[in-house]
C-alpha cells in the first residue's frame, strides 16, 4: 500500500479526496489510491458552479455531492470535504477524464469551493501522515 | 401423497422436517390461523387428457372472429400491416428467441449486431446519431424522454399538445408524478388542429426541459409548424422532442432535419404483429451530444475493434448509466427491452430499403386520402375534422343528429367491417368522431366497401 503517492501540503478525506487551501477557497480533487481503485476513468460528472453542497457524512445524501467519477465498469460519486459552495469546474476533464489518472493531485483536480463553515469542518480532516495511516488500515 | 411437481420422498421430506426441528408439516404450518386453512379439496374440474384439451381450448377459439377475416379500418396507436414471411422465420430462430440480455459479449455477437443494425437503422429514419436499444412502447419512450429531459436542463416543466394520445399521457403521467415534473397541455386550433403558437410562447420559459408534439399526431394530422415549435424551444435552452409513426418517415422529413433533440415512437409498425394491442416497441433516439447521450435511457449497443484490430465486434456500451451498475441512480429504472421486436423492425426496414419504404408510406397516405375524400361526401358525415395535411389516420365525424359512432360501427360490423376507434370519450369536444387507419392492407375495393356500407348505414343512400 505504500507505493501511493499521497503530497505533503494537503488534507485529505477518507473518501479519498484530497483538498488544497487556496486563500479563501479550496481545491478538490481525488487521491491517487482513489484513482488507481477506480481504473481508467472514462468519464468525469462535474457539479455545476453555483451548486451548494454539505459536507458529506452517513448517511450520504445527494446535496454532499461533486459529481462522480466514472471507469469503465464503475461509478464512484464524489462527496464533498467541506461545505460550500462550488465557485469553478476542470472543463479540461470534460475532454481528458484520464487526466484523474496521470495527474490526480495536479491537472486532474475537480472544482474549486468556498467553505461556508470552514472553522468547524476543518477538524474533520485527515493530514497526509493520518491518510497514509488510514490507508494502511485498508486491506 | 407425492407431488407431481416436487419429487422429494418421504424420507426427503423427514430428514429436512428433522433438520428444521419440527414433528410434521403441520407443526411447519402452525403459524397459519385455523380458521383461515382450506379443509377440503380445490373446487376445480377434473383433470382432461391432452385430446379433452384440444378441443376444449378448439371449441373457445372458434368464437373469435380473427382480424383477417374482416376488414378493419382500426388504428390509434398500433397499426395492421403485412408482414413478410422471412421476418417470422427468422425472429423464430433460437439464437434471436432464446437470447437474454448479452451482457457477456463473447457469447453474444449474432444478437447484439442485430440490436446495433436496429439502432442504426433507427438513426437513419429519425434522423438522430445515437439510438437505444428500444424501450416497452412509444408512450413508456415519451415518459423516458421527458425526464432525461429533465436531467439534462436541470428544469421540470414538460409541455405537450392537448391533442396527444390520452393513454400515451397517462403514462407520461405516472413519470412524471414521482420526480414532481409538471406537465402542461397546449391547446389547438379548432379548424386546423395546429398547437397554439403564441400559447407555446407564452409557457415556454427558462423553466422549461421539453416540447413534445406527435408527427403524425394521435388524431392522424400533420404537425406542420415543427420547425417553429423547434426554434422556439431552443431559444430558452428547451429540447425538442418529436414522436413518430416511423412507417411515415418513409415519407415526412426526418425529425432530426426540423431540429428534434430526441425522437421517440411506437416501431409495432415494423414488422411486428398487432394481437391485443401489443407486441409493442418502444424507439429512443436522440442527437449525438455528450449531455444528452450521457443521460439516455436503456441498452446501448456499440461496434469496436478485437485488442489486435483484426476484427469488428460488437458489446453493449456506456453501461454505467444502467441500473445493473448505476443502481438507484441509472438514468432509467427500465433495463429491459424489446429485444426480439427490435430484431423483426431491423429485418423489416432493411427488406424494405429506403424505396420501399417510401412506397409504403404513400400507399398508406393514399389510401387515407381517397378514403377520406369519399367518407367525407358522404352526408351526414365528415372526414377529416381538421383540415391539416393527414397521414395514414384521420377522424370522421357524423353530423347526423342521434346518429352515434357507435350505431356507425355497429352496422359496419355487420357487413364485416370494422370502423374506426371511436373517441368520443377521450375527447368529447369533438363529438361522434372516430379515428380511422388505413395502409397498405387496403386496397381501392376495400375502402369502396367501407364507403358503402358507411353511406348505407347513415341512409344517406337508398
Amino acid at each position: 500500500m505504500g507505493e501511493h503517492e499521497i503530497l505533503e501540503g494537503l488534507y485529505y478525506t477518507k473518501n479519498h479526496e484530497w483538498i488544497k487551501f487556496e486563500g479563501n477557497l479550496v481545491r478538490i480533487g481525488v487521491t491517487d489510491y482513489a484513482q488507481e481503485q477506480l481504473g481508467d476513468v472514462v468519464y468525469v460528472e462535474l457539479p455545476e458552479v453555483g451548486k451548494v453542497v454539505k459536507q458529506a457524512t452517513e448517511p450520504k445524501t445527494k446535496e454532499m455531492e461533486l459529481g462522480a467519477v466514472e471507469s469503465i465498469k464503475a461509478v464512484s460519486a464524489i462527496y464533498s470535504p467541506l461545505a460550500g459552495t462550488v465557485k469553478e469546474t476542470n472543463q479540461t476533464l470534460q475532454d481528458r477524464p484520464e487526466l484523474i489518472n496521470t495527474s490526480p493531485y495536479s491537472e486532474g483536480w475537480i472544482c474549486v469551493l468556498e467553505p461556508s463553515n470552514i472553522e468547524v469542518e476543518r477538524e474533520s480532516l485527515l493530514t497526509p501522515d493520518a491518510y497514509a495511516t488510514f490507508l494502511k488500515t485498508l486491506k | 401423497m407425492g407431488h407431481p411437481y416436487i419429487p422429494n420422498t418421504r424420507e426427503i421430506r423427514e430428514q429436512m422436517l428433522d433438520e428444521i426441528g419440527v414433528a410434521s408439516i403441520d407443526e411447519f404450518f402452525a403459524d397459519i390461523p385455523e380458521k383461515i386453512r382450506l379443509k377440503r379439496e380445490l373446487k376445480l374440474p377434473r383433470q382432461m387428457s391432452e385430446l379433452e384439451v384440444k378441443r376444449h381450448v378448439q371449441t373457445m377459439l372458434a368464437k373469435n372472429e380473427p382480424f383477417t377475416k374482416m376488414l378493419s379500418f382500426l388504428g390509434g396507436g398500433v397499426w395492421l400491416h403485412h408482414i413478410p414471411s422471412h421476418i417470422q422465420s427468422l425472429v423464430q430462430r433460437s439464437e434471436f428467441l432464446t437470447s437474454y440480455t448479452p451482457y457477456q459479449a463473447e457469447v453474444s455477437q449474432g444478437m447484439l449486431q442485430a440490436l446495433f443494425e436496429y439502432q442504426s437503422v433507427i438513426c437513419e429514419l429519425t434522423g438522430m446519431d445515437v439510438a437505444n436499444a428500444s424501450m416497452y412502447d412509444w408512450a413508456t419512450a415519451i415518459g423516458e424522454a421527458a425526464l432525461m429531459c429533465a436531467r439534462v436542463t436541470g428544469r421540470k416543466k414538460v409541455l405537450v399538445p392537448e391533442l396527444i394520445s390520452p393513454e400515451r399521457f397517462a403514462v407520461l403521467q405516472n413519470y412524471a408524478s414521482g420526480p414532481g415534473l409538471e406537465l402542461v397541455k397546449l391547446g389547438f386550433d379548432w379548424s386546423t388542429g395546429q398547437i397554439d403558437m403564441s400559447q407555446l410562447r407564452a409557457e415556454l420559459g427558462q423553466d422549461v426541459a421539453c416540447v413534445y408534439v406527435e408527427n403524425p399526431s394521435y388524431l392522424g394530422f400533420l404537425e406542420t409548424q415543427v420547425e417553429e415549435i423547434a426554434d422556439a424551444a431552443h431559444k430558452v435552452g428547451a429540447l425538442f422532442t418529436v414522436g413518430v409513426n416511423p412507417i411515415s418517415l418513409g415519407l415526412l422529413k426526418a425529425p432530426g432535419d426540423y431540429g428534434a433533440d430526441i425522437v421517440v415512437g411506437e416501431g409495432q409498425p415494423l414488422g411486428n404483429p398487432v394481437s391485443f394491442g401489443g407486441p409493442t416497441l418502444g424507439i429512443f433516439a436522440c442527437r449525438d451530444d455528450q449531455k444528452l447521450v450521457r443521460q439516455i435511457p436503456g441498452r446501448l449497443i456499440g461496434m469496436t475493434t478485437t485488442l489486435d484490430g483484426k476484427m469488428r465486434g460488437f458489446t453493449m456500451v456506456l453501461q454505467t448509466r444502467e441500473q445493473h451498475i448505476r443502481r438507484e441512480r441509472a438514468t432509467s429504472n427500465i433495463c429491459s427491452n424489446e429485444a426480439l421486436c427490435a430484431v423483426a423492425a431491423a429485418i423489416y426496414t432493411v427488406s424494405l430499403g429506403p424505396r420501399g419504404l417510401r412506397e409504403l408510406a404513400e400507399i398508406c397516405a393514399a389510401n387515407a386520402s381517397y378514403a377520406m375524400k369519399k367518407l367525407d361526401a358522404i352526408n351526414g358525415l365528415e372526414a377529416p375534422i381538421f383540415t391539416s395535411p393527414h397521414f395514414n389516420e384521420f377522424t370522421l365525424r357524423s353530423t347526423q343528429p342521434k346518429f352515434t359512432i357507435e350505431k356507425l360501427n355497429t352496422k359496419l360490423l355487420k357487413q364485416g367491417i370494422q370502423g374506426g376507434k371511436p373517441i368520443s370519450r377521450e375527447f368529447p369536444e369533438f363529438g361522434e368522431t372516430a379515428i380511422l387507419c388505413t395502409t397498405e392492407l387496403h386496397t381501392k375495393e376495400s375502402i369502396d366497401q367501407l364507403v358503402d356500407a358507411a353511406a348505407e348505414a347513415v341512409g344517406a343512400r337508398r
